[in-house]
C-alpha cells in the first residue's frame, strides 16, 4: 500500500505538465492558469491563482472546496459575472476551443444563458418575484432563439415537464412565492436547459434545499446530463453530493488546485494532504460519540500577492522544511490525476493522523430518575389571527403539535428534521424564547416558561442557545469581550477584574487565545466566532444548552473542530444539549438519542444506534437514504435510494403529517387517524400505521452499521 | 385583489370616519363662538342666542355631528361664513388648482427623479452618481422657500420670462396657465426630486446585488433589459410609497410656496379659512385635504400590490 497512485512526473525533471493540456483537443472547457484577483480596501486578494483543468463533452467536473477557497470565484470567471471588484489578472478560459476573454464583452454575453447556462444556489433569490416563472424561463429563449412570449409557451411547458414538473401550465403562471423550494429549483433548471446549451455551471445548486429534496435533484441534474450528453461543473463544497454525481473532482484550497482527478480515485484514496483532511473531517454515521471527529486545525489566512510556500503548509501535519520555503506545482500522473504537494508519492498511502484515540465515555447517561428538561404535549400555532373582517381571519399554522419528550442530565438529545419541521420552534419554545400556545416545559421540575415570564433569572442563566449564523448573533460594534461582559454580569458577576479574568478562562475553553477578548467579530473567522458564541453560552455557567444548527453553516474541517469542542464540554462539565439539526451524521456523531420531527410532530425517537437500523419510520427512512455519502470499500454497495416527492404543505386536519409524500401511504386510514406510538425496542418508539414488524423487514439504509456494536 | 382592495377600502373608510370626528372635535375646540360672529360684533344677546337656536348650536355635540356628516354625506359641505356663500364651490375650484399642481409636478418628479436615481445606482461611485449625490443633498439642504424666492427674482423680476405669481385658468389659452405654473412646479419638483432621486438609488442599489439580478445577467439579458425588467420593477417599491405621499402633500396644500407664488391652491385656501376663523370652511378644507391623503396612498397600496405579486396573492402582510 505504499503508491496507489503512482506520480509519474514526480520522477521527471520538469514538473509542468498539467492534465488540462493533455486533454486538449478534446475538452469542452478548459481553463488554463487562471488567476483572478478582487480588489478590496485591505488591497489585492487572490481569489484564484494558476487554476487549471480541463471538462471533457459529457463530463461532470467536481469543484470543491471550503469558503474562501475560490470556487465560486472561478465559476463566475466562466460566465464573465465577476463584478467590478473581481478582475482576471492571468490566464485562458478556452470553451470550444475559443478563449472567452478575447471576445466582446457583448459576445460573451450572448454565450451566456445560450451555450453556457447556469443554475445557482439559493433558488428562491435567483428567481424574479416580480415576474412569473413562465416568463422567467422563456426569457433565454426569447433572448437567445428568437422566440416571441407566445411561441415560447409551449416550450416554457415541456421544459416544466422535463425537469418533472406535473401541471407545467398552471406552474408557469405561478409566481416563485407559490412554489417550494425543491420546485423552484426545478424551475432554474428548465431554464437554464431551455436554449440547449453545452455547458451548465452548477454553483451549489442544492445547498439550500431540504436532504430530501436534495436527493431527488441531484437525481434529476444527473439524468438531464447524461440524456442530453451536457457537461458540468458543478461547485460544492459537500464531498458526499460530488460524490454521488461528478465524474472527476478538482479540489480547491487558498485559490489554488491542490488535486484534481477522477471521482472515485481522489476521494476514496487522496493523495494531497488537504484532501485527506477534508475527507477524515466528515462526521458519518458510523463514527458515534465515542469518536472524536478528525479535523484540520487552524484556518485559511486570506491572500495577497504570490506564494511563496505551499499553501497549506501552516495547517499540513506533514510539513517540513522544505513545504515553506518552495511553492507547489501541480505535478499530473499517468492516470489523468494531479496534486500540487511534493511529497505527495511519499504520502499516497499515509493516512490523515487521527485525533487523540483517547475514548470517551460510554454513552450511557446517567440514572434515569428526574430529567432536567420534560416536555409534554408542546403544541404551538403561529399567525393566529382574529378580525372584524371576515376575510382576515386566519387559523394559523402548527408548527408544533402535541411533542412530548425528556433529556436527561449528561445527555444529547438531537432534533432532525427538514425546513418547516418545527424543530426550532421546540428549541426555542424550550427556552421560553416563543410561548407555547398550549402544553408545559419543565426545566428542573419547574415551569420554565411561566418562571420566565415572572422574570426568573435563574432559569436564564441555567439554559443557553447556540445559533447557526455565528455572525448575525454577534453584535459587530462590540468586542467579543463586551459580549460575553453581559451574561457574566446578569450571572451576578459583580467585579470587573473578575469577568475580565472569567472571560479570558472562556476563551480559553473554547480554544481561543484570551487576547481575543478585544478584537471585533468581524476580525475572526466563522468557527472562530462560532467558538465565541460557545463561550458567551457558557459564561452563565449553564446545564443545558440548544444548539440550533450551530454548526451548519460551518466548513467541514471547522465544523469537525467545533463538534469536538462541544463533545468535550459536554464531558467536561455534564452539559445537556438539546442538538437541532438537518443533518443525520452530524447528529449520529454527537447525540445519544435522536427526535425524527416532520410537520410538527414526532415520526420517530430512540437511541441513536437504534434510529439508524430497521425497523425506520418510513420518513427516516427516506431521510437516512438520501443522505449523501463517500461510498467507497468501507462503505459496501450503494443501497437504492427512496426518493420522495417534493414537499408539499404537511395537510391539516387530523392523519399522518407525512402522509402527503409517505411512499408507504396505506390508504385512508393514514389521512383520517393520527398515527399510534409504536414501541420497537426499549426507548424507541415509531409514530407509524404500518405494523412494527413490516416496517422491520426493510434492508438498513446503513448496512456498514450491521458490522459495529 | 378584489379581496386585498376591498380590505383597503374598509380601512379608507374607517379612517375618513374617524377624520371627520377629529375635525369635528377640533373646530370645536378653537376659540371664537360662530353664533356672535355671524351676529357681528355690536349684535344683541336675543340676535346671537336666535343665531345659535337657528344653527342648532345649543344641541349637544353628537346631534351637531350628525348633522354635520348627513351634510356632508349629501354634498352638502356648508357655507362659509366669511365669504357667505357655499363652501364646496370654493374648495372644488382650489382642489382642482391643486391637482393640476401636483399631477404637473409628480410627473416631472417620477421621470427625472426615478431616472437620476437609476443613473446614480448603475453608475455607481462615478461621475453620473456623484453628481446626482451632490445635487440632491442641495436640493434637500436648502428650504424650498429660498429656491422659490431665487427663481422668482431671477425669472420674473430681472429676466422677465415669467410670471412671478398667480393663476391662470386653462380657458385662457394653454401659454398663460403654464407659465404660471413653471415656476411653482420647478421650486416644488426640486427638493421632491432630490428625496426620490435618493431612495431610488438605494433601493436601485439594493437590488442589483441580489441573486435574481445576477441571474438575470447569467441568462445572457442585454443590461438594459436586466435593469428595467429585474431591477427597476423590484426597486420601485418604496419609491411607489413616497411618490404617493407627496402627491397627498400638494394636493392638502403646500402652503408656503402657494403663498410665495401667489397660487390659489389648497394650502393658501386653508391659512385663509384659518385667519378668519371660517370653521365650516375649515372642517371642509381638512376633511377634503384627508380625504385626497387617503386616496393618494390606496393608489399606492393597489399600485404597490399590482407590482408585488406577494401582496396580490394575499400572502403578504396585507
Amino acid at each position: 500500500m505504499t503508491a496507489l497512485v503512482p506520480l509519474s512526473a514526480a520522477a521527471s525533471p520538469d514538473p509542468t505538465p498539467t492534465p488540462a493540456s493533455a486533454t486538449a483537443v478534446s475538452a469542452l472547457l478548459e481553463v488554463r492558469n487562471l488567476t483572478i484577483n478582487y480588489a478590496s480596501p485591505r488591497g489585492t486578494l487572490r481569489a484564484a491563482s494558476d487554476v487549471s483543468f480541463a471538462i471533457r463533452p459529457g463530463e461532470v467536473m467536481g469543484l470543491v472546496g471550503e469558503s474562501g477557497s475560490g470556487k465560486s470565484t472561478v465559476a463566475m470567471a466562466i460566465l464573465d459575472l465577476l463584478g467590478e471588484a473581481g478582475r482576471i489578472d492571468g490566464g485562458e478560459i478556452l470553451f470550444e476551443g475559443t478563449d472567452l476573454r478575447r471576445l466582446s464583452a457583448a459576445h460573451r454575453r450572448r454565450l451566456r444563458g445560450d451555450r453556457i447556462a447556469a443554475v445557482f444556489q439559493d433558488p428562491f433569490t435567483s428567481l424574479n418575484p416580480a415576474l412569473t416563472v413562465g416568463r422567467q424561463i422563456a426569457e433565454p429563449l426569447v433572448q437567445h432563439k428568437g422566440f416571441t412570449p407566445r411561441q415560447a409557451a409551449p416550450r416554457v411547458e415541456e421544459l416544466l415537464a422535463e425537469v418533472g414538473i406535473r401541471e407545467p401550465r398552471r406552474i408557469a403562471q405561478s409566481y416563485p412565492h407559490q412554489l417550494s423550494g425543491g420546485m423552484q429549483q426545478r424551475v432554474l433548471i428548465a431554464t437554464a436547459l431551455g436554449c440547449d446549451p453545452k455547458l451548465l455551471i452548477l454553483d451549489e445548486p442544492t445547498t439550500a434545499l431540504d436532504v430530501t429534496v436534495e436527493a431527488r435533484i441531484i437525481e434529476l441534474l444527473a439524468g438531464l446530463c447524461e440524456s442530453h450528453h451536457l457537461s458540468a461543473l458543478f461547485v460544492s463544497h459537500n464531498l458526499g453530493i460530488v460524490n454521488r454525481i461528478c465524474n472527476s473532482v478538482c479540489v480547491l484550497y487558498g485559490s489554488e488546485v491542490v488535486e484534481t482527478g477522477r471521482t472515485r480515485d481522489v476521494l476514496a484514496r487522496p493523495v494531497h494532504p488537504y484532501t485527506k483532511g477534508l475527507v477524515a473531517a466528515l462526521p458519518r454515521i458510523t463514527t458515534d460519540r465515542r469518536h472524536r471527529l478528525s479535523s484540520i486545525p487552524g484556518t485559511v489566512s486570506k491572500l495577497s500577492g504570490a506564494s511563496e510556500s505551499c499553501v497549506f503548509a501552516p495547517r499540513c501535519p506533514f510539513a517540513e522544511e522544505t513545504c515553506r520555503r518552495l511553492p507547489q506545482a501541480l505535478r499530473g500522473d499517468a492516470a489523468g490525476n494531479s496534486v500540487r504537494c511534493w511529497k505527495a508519492e511519499a504520502l499516497a498511502g499515509t493516512p490523515w493522523p487521527e485525533e487523540s484515540t483517547a475514548s470517551r465515555p460510554q454513552a450511557a447517561p446517567p440514572a434515569r430518575t428526574a430529567p432536567l428538561v420534560q416536555v409534554e404535549a408542546l403544541r404551538k400555532v403561529f399567525g393566529e389571527r382574529r378580525s372584524i373582517l371576515p376575510w382576515l381571519r386566519r387559523d394559523g399554522t402548527v408548527a408544533v403539535d402535541d411533542v412530548s419528550f425528556t433529556i436527561q442530565r449528561g445527555e444529547v438529545l438531537g432534533v432532525v428534521g427538514e425546513s418547516g419541521s418545527g424543530k426550532s420552534t421546540i428549541g426555542r419554545s424550550l427556552l421560553a424564547l416563543i410561548e407555547p400556545t398550549a402544553g408545559t416545559v419543565l426545566f428542573d421540575g419547574a415551569d420554565f416558561v411561566k418562571q420566565a415570564k415572572e422574570g426568573d433569572r435563574d432559569l436564564r442563566r441555567r439554559a443557553q442557545l447556540v445559533f447557526q449564523n455565528s455572525a448575525a448573533s454577534l453584535n459587530p460594534r462590540k468586542t467579543v469581550g463586551a459580549a460575553m461582559e453581559r451574561p457574566l454580569v446578569l450571572a451576578g458577576r459583580q467585579g470587573e477584574a473578575e469577568r475580565r479574568e472569567m472571560i479570558a478562562a472562556l476563551l480559553t475553553r473554547v480554544g481561543l487565545p484570551a487576547a481575543y477578548a478585544d478584537r471585533y467579530p468581524h476580525e475572526l473567522s466563522g468557527g472562530e466566532r462560532q467558538r465565541v458564541n460557545i463561550a458567551r453560552a457558557l459564561a452563565t455557567d449553564p446545564e443545558f444548552v440548544v444548539c440550533d444548527e450551530a454548526v451548519s453553516a460551518l466548513d467541514v474541517s471547522v465544523q469537525a473542530n467545533i463538534l469536538n469542542l462541544l463533545a468535550d464540554l459536554r464531558d467536561e462539565l455534564g452539559l445537556s444539549y438539546l442538538f437541532i439539526t438537518h443533518d443525520i451524521a452530524v447528529v449520529s456523531h454527537i447525540a445519544d438519542r435522536v427526535l425524527v420531527v416532520y410537520g410538527g410532530t414526532i415520526c420517530e425517537e430512540g437511541p441513536i444506534g437504534r434510529v439508524l437500523r430497521p425497523p425506520y419510520h418510513p420518513y427516516t427512512e427516506a431521510l437516512l437514504s438520501a443522505v449523501p455519502r463517500l461510498s467507497g470499500a468501507e462503505d459496501g454497495p450503494e443501497p437504492e435510494r427512496i426518493l420522495l416527492e417534493d414537499s408539499t404543505a404537511p395537510p391539516g386536519g387530523g392523519g399522518c403529517a407525512f402522509r402527503g409524500r409517505c411512499p408507504r401511504k396505506l390508504g385512508a386510514i393514514c389521512d383520517e387517524r393520527a398515527p399510534p406510538v409504536q414501541t420497537a425496542a426499549d426507548g424507541h418508539r415509531i409514530a407509524c400505521h404500518i405494523p412494527l414488524a413490516e416496517l422491520a423487514e426493510r434492508a438498513s439504509v446503513f448496512p456498514e452499521l450491521a458490522a459495529l456494536h | 385583489m378584489l379581496l386585498y382592495t376591498l380590505t383597503r377600502l374598509a380601512y379608507l373608510a374607517m379612517v375618513l370616519v374617524v377624520m371627520s370626528i377629529l375635525v369635528f372635535l377640533v373646530t370645536q375646540a378653537m376659540p371664537g363662538d360662530v353664533a356672535s360672529m355671524i351676529a357681528g360684533q355690536f349684535a344683541s344677546k336675543e340676535v346671537i342666542d336666535a343665531i345659535t337656536v337657528k344653527l342648532g348650536l345649543d344641541q349637544p355635540l353628537i346631534v351637531q355631528y350628525g348633522r354635520w356628516a348627513a351634510g356632508i354625506l349629501q354634498g352638502d359641505l356648508g357655507r362659509s361664513l366669511v365669504l357667505e356663500q357655499p363652501v364646496a364651490p370654493i374648495l372644488m375650484e382650489a382642489l382642482s388648482r391643486s391637482l393640476v399642481l401636483a399631477v404637473v409636478a409628480l410627473a416631472v418628479v417620477t421621470v427625472i427623479g426615478i431616472g437620476a436615481g437609476v443613473l446614480a445606482a448603475v453608475r455607481r461611485g462615478r461621475m453620473a452618481d456623484q453628481m446626482v449625490s451632490g445635487v440632491s443633498y442641495l436640493g434637500i439642504a436648502v428650504p424650498d422657500f429660498f429656491w422659490a424666492i431665487v427663481l422668482v427674482l431671477i425669472f420674473g423680476s430681472y429676466l422677465k420670462w415669467l410670471p412671478t405669481g398667480g393663476y391662470a385658468p386653462l380657458a385662457d389659452g394653454f401659454v398663460p396657465w403654464a407659465s404660471h405654473l413653471v415656476l411653482p412646479v420647478v421650486t416644488l419638483v426640486l427638493m421632491l426630486i432630490a428625496r426620490i432621486a435618493r431612495l431610488t438609488r438605494s433601493s436601485m442599489i439594493d437590488v442589483l446585488q441580489t441573486n435574481y439580478v445576477k441571474y438575470a445577467r447569467a441568462k445572457g439579458l442585454p443590461e438594459k433589459v436586466v435593469i428595467v425588467r429585474h431591477a427597476l420593477r423590484n426597486a420601485l417599491l418604496p419609491t411607489i410609497t413616497v411618490l404617493a405621499i407627496d402627491f397627498g402633500l400638494i394636493l392638502g396644500g403646500v402652503v408656503v410656496i402657494e403663498t410665495v407664488f401667489s397660487f390659489p391652491g389648497m394650502g393658501r385656501l386653508l391659512l385663509f379659512a384659518i385667519q378668519r376663523h371660517d370653521l365650516p370652511l375649515i372642517q371642509a378644507t381638512i376633511l377634503i385635504i384627508s380625504t385626497a391623503y387617503c386616496l393618494a396612498n390606496l393608489a399606492a397600496d393597489l399600485l404597490y400590490a399590482f407590482v408585488n405579486p406577494k401582496i396580490r396573492h394575499g400572502m403578504g402582510n396585507a
